[in-house]
C-alpha cells in the first residue's frame, strides 16, 4: 500500500524507487519484498546511484575566503528614497503598456527608463526579497487569521483572503515604511505579496530572472508587487490580488 | 522579522550628527547596533565555523549548478561575501547548509544574469570544463559525468541536491521554490535519462 492506501503497482513502484532509491516513501519495502522483477530493478537504481555520486563528488580547490569587509555603519544605514513620485491614480496603470523592465532577485538588472524613484522602490523589493528567501516556501499550513491581520490590519486595508492560501505574513520594512509581507501559494508554488499602501510608482514595473517572474503594480495612491517562479501564471495572480486589496490609507 | 525596528531621524549616539536623517537599523531592543572588535571577532568566528564545514558542498552544489569549476569558484566568493554581510540573518548555525545553498543558488543565477552567458556544448569546452568531466580514470564515472553534464539543470540540480547533499525530497522542494511532486517528478526523470545514456554507452 502507498501513501494513499492504494496497493502498489509496479509502474507505480518504480516510478518511485526511481525517485528516490532509499525507499523512504510508503509501501515501497512491501512491494518490492513480494516482485522479484522489482527488487531487482531497485538494486539497479541503487548501483545507479553510487555511481551518480562518486560521479558528482569532484575535487574541491582550496578554501580562498574573500575579502571581508567589516560590518559598519554603512551595513545598518538604508537611505531614505530621493524623490517622491507625484500622485498617481488608478486604474490609469491599466491602460500603460510596460515600457521598462527590471531583472529581479537572483539575478535580476534594472534597466529601465522610469523614474529613480521606480527604480529605487524595485531595488528596495529586490533586496528585501533577497534578504528573506525563507519566507518562500512550498506549504500548504496557512498563517492563523491573527497573524494575518496583525499584518494586514486597518491602518492598511484589506485584502481578500481568498486570493490563495497564505502561507507567510510579517510586517516588513520598505522604503523606511511598514508594510505587509505576503506569501500565497501559487498553482507552481510560492508567490510573493508586498503591499505597498504609500509607494506609488508610475507604471508596472516587470521584475524577470532566471529564476523569478513578477511585477510591481500601481494600486491606487500605491503599489504591489507580484513576484513568483518563472512558470507561474503571475498574470492571474495580478488581477486576483488587484480586485482582493483594498487600501486605507 | 529579524528583530529589527527603525528609527528614524536624530539618534542618541556619539555619531548621532552623521546620522541624522537617515534610517537606522537597530536591534530589537531599541539600541542602534554597534560594531565592536569583540563583536566583529566573534562574527568572523562564527563565519569561518559555518564556512568551513560547508565549503566542499557549496563549490560541488556551484560546480554542478553552472558546470564549471572556475565560474563556481567565482559564484561561491560571490556567495561568501554576501553571507557575510547578511549573517545575523541566519538564527540558527543549524540551518546554515540550507542557507548558504540557498545564497549560492541566487548567486549562481545573478551571475548568469549578468553574463547572459549561452548553454555550452558539450563538444566545445573551456579548458576547465573538460577538466571537470576528465577528473577521473575509471571510464564509467568519465561517462557518469558527462550525462550528468548534458542532463537539463532543472533534472540536475534536484539530483544533486538529494544524491550529493543528502537532502530531502521536502528540503529540494524549498529550496528550489516548487512542489514536492515537482521534484519527485524531475528525480525521476533524471535517473531514467541517466539510466538511458549510460546504457547506451556501454552498447556503444
Amino acid at each position: 500500500m502507498n501513501a494513499s492506501g492504494k496497493i502498489m503497482n509496479c509502474e507505480d513502484y518504480r516510478e518511485a524507487i526511481a525517485a528516490d532509491p532509499s525507499e523512504s516513501f510508503e509501501g515501497g519495502a512491501g512491494h518490492a519484498a513480494a516482485c522479484e522483477s522489482c527488487s531487482a530493478y531497485r538494486a539497479e537504481m541503487r548501483a545507479l546511484d553510487e555511481t551518480i555520486a562518486k560521479a558528482l563528488a569532484i575535487k574541491v580547490p582550496e578554501l580562498k575566503v574573500p575579502d571581508l569587509p567589516p560590518i559598519g555603519e554603512d551595513d545598518n544605514v538604508v537611505k531614505l528614497p530621493v524623490n517622491r513620485p507625484s500622485r498617481f491614480s488608478t486604474p490609469a496603470w491599466l491602460g500603460i503598456a510596460a515600457s521598462f523592465a527590471l531583472a529581479a532577485i537572483i539575478g535580476i538588472q534594472f534597466s529601465g527608463n522610469g523614474p529613480d524613484s521606480d527604480r529605487l522602490l524595485a531595488e528596495e523589493v529586490l533586496a528585501h526579497m533577497d534578504h528573506e528567501p525563507w519566507a518562500v516556501t512550498v506549504t500548504d499550513v496557512s498563517v492563523s487569521d491573527a497573524q494575518f491581520e496583525r499584518v494586514v490590519h486597518a491602518g492598511i486595508g484589506t485584502m481578500d483572503r481568498d486570493v490563495g492560501l497564505v502561507s507567510y505574513a510579517q510586517s516588513c520594512i520598505i522604503n523606511g515604511r511598514t508594510i505587509p509581507h505576503l506569501v500565497i501559494q501559487g498553482r507552481d508554488g510560492p508567490v510573493t505579496l508586498l503591499l505597498m499602501p504609500e509607494e506609488m510608482i508610475s507604471a508596472p514595473v516587470e521584475l524577470s530572472g532566471e529564476s523569478v517572474n513578477g511585477i510591481i503594480l500601481p494600486h491606487g495612491d500605491g503599489s504591489i508587487a507580484i513576484i513568483g517562479e518563472r512558470e507561474e501564471g503571475i498574470q492571474e495572480i495580478e488581477e486576483r490580488v488587484v480586485d482582493a486589496v483594498e487600501w486605507s490609507i | 522579522m529579524l528583530g529589527f525596528s527603525l528609527y528614524f531621524g536624530r539618534v542618541s549616539t556619539p555619531d548621532s550628527q552623521k546620522l541624522e536623517g537617515r534610517v537606522i537599523i537597530a536591534q530589537g531592543d531599541g539600541s542602534p547596533r554597534m560594531s565592536s572588535d569583540n563583536a566583529d571577532l566573534k562574527r568572523r568566528q562564527r563565519f569561518d565555523r559555518v564556512v568551513g564545514v560547508l565549503h566542499r558542498d557549496l563549490y560541488r552544489y556551484a560546480a554542478w549548478l553552472c558546470r564549471d569549476p572556475g565560474i563556481a569558484e567565482e559564484v561561491v566568493q560571490e556567495a561568501l561575501l554576501r553571507a557575510w554581510k547578511s549573517l545575523d540573518a541566519l538564527r540558527e548555525d543549524g540551518a546554515a547548509k540550507s542557507w548558504l545553498l540557498t545564497i549560492v543558488r541566487r548567486e549562481n543565477a545573478r551571475y548568469f544574469e549578468r553574463k547572459r552567458l549561452e548553454t555550452v556544448d558539450i563538444d566545445s569546452l573551456t579548458p576547465s570544463q573538460s577538466a571537470m568531466l576528465a577528473e577521473s580514470e575509471d571510464p564509467n564515472l568519465a561517462e557518469m559525468r558527462q550525462a550528468m553534464y548534458r542532463l537539463e539543470d532543472d533534472y540536475r540540480e534536484p539530483l544533486v541536491l538529494q544524491v550529493l547533499m543528502g537532502h530531502s525530497t521536502k528540503e529540494i522542494a524549498e529550496l528550489m521554490g516548487i512542489k514536492t511532486g515537482a521534484v519527485l517528478t524531475r528525480l525521476h526523470r533524471a535517473r531514467i535519462k541517466l539510466k538511458e545514456e549510460v546504457e547506451k554507452a556501454a552498447a556503444a
